[in-house]
């Protein structure tokens, strides 16, 4: 072979690796068209960040019990995969996404202009998986006994390595699936209360979950966001979007299995029963005492708050900014 | 270096750098004049700044990527050129194995990542076993075209002389191989980089030891456009310079008798 073929050879293997590197986004193309718009309905476009899973539930349901048309919207659910969706928010690639509020803090920080208007889990699944065997009661155990931890360096892995400055686990990247975990016992893993337990313990193995939430970092997480200009500009259009999203979450909560066969044909990797253990299981997590006396999807001034001082304290923002630039809540969109 | 070598070598360095310069110019003016946000493109000065202020920071990172890179390599050339010498030695051999070595070049390294966490331990050694299965194909598919490809005429008179088939290995068939095995170690120099910098956010070590790959998947996370590319251009300038240490070896092995290596 010559220099030249071996350079294009070079060159799409590259590409290959590249592609490979992005495979784990599970990037997918638009879902079915909606349901329940009609013709005169806004049209909008709502981006996730990960393939359709209970933790979307809502979001499904709210389509096929037909709330987004009831409010006048005519919203296009499309998975797409892990990563920052607030820049395509930013970019106004897409008018809704979801992502974290830590990550809305981030985006912010860096000039873009996201706001927050839904937040599905008032009490973050991100949590460490470990083996039960080892015996640990707290997450502090995680840290001070030597071992693996698998995990990205997330603000909430930022928030416990300043807590345990000289930890005796050792840190590595975080592997795709559960595999590691599966086969070495002192390997701790990060994880969501909300999928890798339930594979695991499917799977054999004898997971126990210390939840990130406990050790006092707990963002809102799956939280919808949309470009402030939307907000400013149109109101209407974002009171319509919470309304739809809190009734499509009050339907999934209560009747899972519609939403979850939908999302099931989407997203065949989790099975029938998967989806309905990780619906049980996130269930506490999204409706909490706090909604139950507000509203679904609710967010508080007092927790972005503290949120925003937690991140400038691990250094992930340099200053906190006023948390109402942050959220916005249907009192102050005045309704 | 004499005078005339010195001045070769200052007249092939700056027509790059010419063209990095005015690349990073021509950025500098579009970003600032287009207000891009510094979250999609960051200016190249804020680039350049941030390579300078945290330097320990990224450099104690491109050590562990380099090391990483560097045995993964090392593993390329040394089992590429083993394997190649192995495929060479029969047509059956080459037959029979020659589709597997294909696996090499199409294996997605993050559905084998796990396996090499679980086989080496993760950090430096699942890395380099990524960077390795990344970037050995080139190896062992140049070097064995270089191997069975050797002149006829000269196998035949290499017989004639009586050569057995280990003499005429070591003293034409290998020897006139160098050209493709140098060309495949030129693809691998760029791969393994680009292997290693995929395989550390995958298996590699956080913390102290952590590498460019989780540098700059963390900084991307958090909107470190600036600290990202600053990660990008040192790994980049780690694909450089292990393709400059490539050509310089080629050279100096090549140059007595094979004259594009003198160019």
């Amino acid at each position: 072979m010559t220099d030249q073929t071996w350079t294009r050879y070079g060159i799409s293997v590259l590409l290959a690796i590249q592609l490979a590197s992005v495979g784990c986004k599970k990037d997918k193309a638009a879902d079915a068209p909606p349901t329940g718009g009609s013709s005169s309905a806004k049209q909008l476009s709502l981006t996730l960040d990960w393939v359709p899973e209970p933790e979307f539930g809502g979001f499904y349901a709210a389509r096929e019990s037909g709330a987004f048309g009831t409010h006048g919207l005519d919203v296009t659910i499309k998975p797409r995969g892990q990563g920052e969706t607030w820049k395509l928010v930013a970019q106004g690639v897409t008018d809704f996404a979801t992502t974290s509020s830590d990550q809305v803090l981030v985006a912010r920080e860096q000039g873009a202009d996201v706001v927050a208007i839904f937040a599905v889990y008032q009490t973050s699944p991100q949590g460490i998986m470990v083996h039960k065997a080892r015996g640990f009661t707290r997450i502090d155990d995680v840290f001070t006994n030597p071992g693996t931890l698998e995990a990205e360096d997330a603000s909430w892995l930022k928030f416990l390595r300043a807590r345990f400055p000289s930890a005796a686990v050792q840190l590595t990247s975080n592997s795709p699936g559960i595999a590691t975990f599966l086969a070495k016992s002192d390997l701790s893993k990060q994880c969501f209360i909300t999928s890798e337990p339930v594979q695991a313990l499917a799977a054999g193995s004898d997971p126990q979950t210390f939840l990130i939430a406990d050790a006092g970092f707990n963002p809102y997480t799956t939280v919808v966001i949309a470009r402030g200009e939307m907000v400013r500009k149109d109101p209407e259009t974002i009171k319509n979007m919470i309304l739809s999203l809190r009734e499509g979450w009050r339907s999934y909560l209560d009747d899972p299995p519609v939403a979850n066969a939908v999302m099931g044909k989407l997203n065949r990797e989790m099975d029938a029963s998967t989806f309905a253990e990780v619906a049980r299981v996130q269930h506490d997590l999204i409706e909490t005492a706090d909604t139950r006396k507000t509203a679904l999807g609710e967010m508080t001034t007092e927790r972005w708050q503290t949120l925003a001082k937690q991140l400038v304290d691990v250094g992930v923002i340099t200053k906190a900014p006023p948390p109402t630039e942050c959220f916005v809540s249907l009192d102050r969109l005045g309704h | 270096m004499n005078g005339a070598s010195a001045r070769r070598f200052v007249a092939s360095i700056w027509p790059p750098v010419l063209v990095l310069v005015a690349g990073m110019l021509l950025l500098e003016l579009y970003v600032r004049w287009a207000n891009t946000p510094i979250y999609l493109v960051p200016r190249p000065s804020k680039v350049v700044s941030t390579l300078v202020l945290e330097r320990g920071y990224l450099l104690a990172a491109l050590w562990s990527t380099t090391k990483a890179a560097v045995v993964g390599f090392a593993s390329s050339a040394v089992f590429g050129v083993a394997i190649a010498l192995v495929l060479a030695s029969s047509v059956w051999v080459r037959r029979a194995f020659s589709p597997y070595t294909v696996l090499f070049q199409t294996v997605p390294i993050i559905a084998i990542a796990p396996m090499l966490s679980i086989w080496f331990a993760p950090g430096l050694k699942a890395v380099a076993a990524c960077a390795f299965i990344v970037s050995v194909f080139p190896v062992i598919a140049n070097t064995l075209a270089g191997l069975i490809s050797t002149d006829l005429a000269l196998v035949d008179l290499f017989r004639l002389y009586g050569a057995g088939s280990w003499a005429t290995m070591r003293k034409l068939r290998f020897p006139s191989s160098l050209p493709s095995l140098f060309t495949g170690l030129r693809v691998a120099a760029g791969l393994t980089v680009i292997g290693t910098v995929v395989a550390e956010f995958l298996v590699g070590e956080l913390g102290e030891a952590q590498g460019l790959g989780v540098v700059i998947v963390s900084a991307s996370h958090n909107g470190h456009s600036d600290r990202v590319f600053a990660a990008v251009l040192l790994a980049s300038a780690l694909g450089l310079a292990m393709l400059g240490i490539v050509n310089l070896v080629g050279r100096l092995v090549l140059a007595n008798w094979y004259a594009p290596a003198r160019d």
